[in-house]
């Protein structure tokens, strides 16, 4: 009986074994930056669709936080992967930040991958080019583009200013009804102070293409100057949902917040669906996330794979565009076709085509990025 | 003799020494680490301009640090004993009783769960205005946001007060109680009791307590986060700010040492009490 027994669990632990190889799975490892609907969105949406496709591949994403500080985290793991030396890397796929892209490919840390996947020629904008004035052609797709915007309530607000000088203005007559979140806070306070130094230090141009000079700092300080008068008439709120939540509470009637978190939260009902959006001129800025395969990935075969898949326009119509109301990554030419109008629509409701080519702009480059944060620190905030 | 007194001594070391070693290895280190790269110059030279910048930029954060977690700290002391008071002195067995259940819920609630809640509360239009509205106590128009340096102190005060009184309701508790049965029969009322009876014979325990709560407070980076991170703010938010969106650890470290400075002050009170207690026999 004893042996009997023996022998069945043995033949058991022998049956299993050799299963193993059959049906082991292969896990495609992704790691992504951002906020937590980014992981939603591979976990919920893009793995399951990827694994039914692909039978016997596990999508496991992972998240670094909200950022550039998300990003950098990426960025500190390849980068000590490639000082040990290792082999293979354990990041199949990653998202990144514009900042991100830029140091990874100049430390050699990612591999040139467009050319080899289908979707490489549907992306048209500048930004599959060109990361904050470093070059990293090849290296990286869009996965979105999002974009700032100033979020009102057109209650408390009829006639909503059109410039950062009618802003200006405004705000002097409707002290502490302007709110963001300075550039501690989350992203759309950085990215309200970037507007407001291309707006106000006539450098627009330089700050996005250069060529840097650190002699631009005086122009940039005399800018920074104009907006520690502006603060004393505005609220400043804690975090990009900071801004949100004040708005919807009747604390602040205006503010500049991520035009996909903002339809999201209209979208859940966090938000009074009566909050409109407008883009000021001359614009503020707006940021892709990448994606990137890491230099030495262990499957890199599949993260193209995967990539490819992720790009398709079906899937860009579908989930960025319809679940996430991101602005898609490719060329939205392609993207239309898949939706109805009532879906395009309802994305560019309140800032239109035009005026988002016309007022959406990038970040300004890193080394002029730095400048004006640190220049916010030492000139407003002291 | 000398020997075996010698191998004893090798023992004895031998049985610390994992304690030692991790606390080297995950501690000390680290430390060492951290202080280098404050005072070491971009092309690999000695340098104070990493200070230089920290002392500029965030000499009016690292100030207001200090005087919320002071304040807070004070504000701690006196709700802790006041609760732990009422728990040893108390006459009303059911109100004490729920006292006791009640005060130490806070005591299992996370930092940044108490920053989320009070964001909601605090906030101009938040669930405190609207019930002080509602009870007419305020108008609408006299409310105001809390969510500056008033929010961080009230977070702090509303998560490190059970810490503080668990502390010190438990040395109350250990007291003998014929000093405290002496003093009411010779007419003395409730409070002075807590003050010149109690209160002296807890002492030692209440500095501990306000000490370890002094340090933990110093290095929260979520409540900060969640309720002020706008300037001023506290130290944390500035180091997490330096790393993450500028990813500048030179500076970072510079200011991790400024306020390892103002956690050794706090580590020094604590040392001296804790001599002071071994010298009297304590």
């Amino acid at each position: 009986m004893h042996v009997r027994s023996l022998l069945t669990m043995t033949a058991a632990a022998v049956v299993f074994a050799a299963a193993g190889p059959t049906g082991a799975q292969t896990t495609l490892n992704v790691v992504t930056a951002g906020d937590q609907n980014m992981v939603d969105y591979v976990n919920n949406y893009l793995g399951p669709k990827f694994e039914a496709q692909n039978p016997g591949v596990k999508v496991r994403a992972v998240g670094t936080g909200p950022g550039d500080a998300g990003s950098q985290k990426i960025y500190e793991k390849l980068s000590a992967q490639q000082k040990a030396g290792a082999a293979t890397w354990d990041t199949d796929v990653a998202v990144v930040h514009q900042r991100g892209a830029a140091t990874m490919v100049g430390d050699k840390l990612l591999l040139p991958y467009r050319n080899d996947i289908a979707a490489g020629k549907l992306v048209t904008r500048d930004t599959a080019r060109n990361a904050l004035g470093a070059n990293v052609d090849g290296y990286v797709l869009p996965m979105f583009h999002s974009q700032i915007a100033l979020a009102y309530n057109p209650d408390l607000v009829k006639n909503p200013p059109k410039s950062f000088a009618e802003l200006t203005e405004w705000v002097k007559k409707n002290p502490k009804q302007f709110g963001y979140n300075g550039v501690k806070g989350g992203m759309s306070g950085v990215g309200f102070v970037m507007g407001w130094v291309e707006a106000k230090s006539g450098l627009a141009d330089k700050l996005e293409k250069g060529p840097y000079s650190a002699t631009d700092k005086a122009a940039i300080d005399k800018a920074l100057a104009g907006l520690k008068d502006f603060n004393k008439d505005v609220t400043l709120t804690p975090g990009n949902a900071g801004t949100l939540d004040m708005l919807n509470r009747g604390e602040i009637a205006m503010g500049p917040v991520w035009v996909d978190m903002f339809y999201t939260w209209v979208a859940d009902g966090k938000l009074n669906p009566k909050t409109k959006l407008l883009l000021p001129s001359p614009g503020l800025p707006g940021q892709p996330m990448y994606y990137v395969i890491p230099a030495k990935a262990a499957n890199a075969a599949l993260a193209k794979k995967f990539i490819d898949f992720a790009e398709s326009p079906q899937v860009q119509a579908d989930g960025i565009v319809k679940q996430f109301n991101w602005y898609p990554g490719i060329d939205p030419q392609h993207v239309q076709a898949k939706l109805t109008p009532a879906e395009w629509n309802k994305l560019f409701a309140d800032v239109t085509p035009d005026e988002l080519a016309k007022y959406g702009r990038p970040f300004p480059l890193s080394s002029y990025f730095t400048d004006i944060v640190e220049g916010y620190e030492r000139v407003v905030l002291k | 003799m000398i020997a075996a007194a010698r191998t004893g001594r090798w023992r004895a070391y031998a049985l610390i020494a994992p304690a030692l070693i991790v606390i080297a290895a995950f501690f000390v280190f680290p430390l060492a680490l951290s202080a280098i790269l404050a005072f070491r110059a971009t092309g690999g030279g000695f340098t104070f301009d990493h200070f230089i910048k920290a002392w500029d930029l965030y000499r009016t954060d690292l100030i207001f640090t200090v005087g919320i977690v002071a304040l807070s700290t004070l504000v701690i002391g006196v709700v802790a004993i006041a609760i732990a008071g009422y728990l040893t002195l108390g006459e009303q067995p059911r109100a004490v009783a729920i006292l006791r259940w009640l005060y130490r819920w806070p005591l299992f609630i996370p930092f940044i769960v108490t920053g989320q809640v009070m964001r909601t509360f605090l906030a101009k239009n938040g669930m405190l205005n609207h019930a002080l509205i509602g009870v007419g106590v305020i108008e609408p128009l006299q409310a105001q946001s809390l969510l500056d340096w008033r929010g961080i102190v009230i977070a702090f005060v509303w998560k490190q007060v059970p810490f503080v009184t668990l502390l010190v309701a438990g040395a109350m508790a250990s007291l003998e109680t014929q000093h405290i049965e002496a003093a009411r029969n010779l007419g003395a009322r409730r409070l002075r009791v807590l003050w010149d009876i109690v209160l002296p014979q807890v002492r030692g325990t209440l500095l501990v307590g306000l000490v370890l709560s002094f340090v933990t407070m110093l290095s929260v980076l979520s409540v900060p986060m969640m309720i002020n991170p706008n300037s001023p703010t506290m130290i944390t938010v500035d180091i997490a700010y330096r790393i993450s969106t500028l990813s500048d650890y030179h500076v970072a470290n510079a200011l991790c040492l400024m306020s390892l400075v103002v956690a050794a002050g706090a580590a020094w009170l604590y040392l001296r009490h804790a001599a002071a207690a071994q010298a009297s026999g304590g």
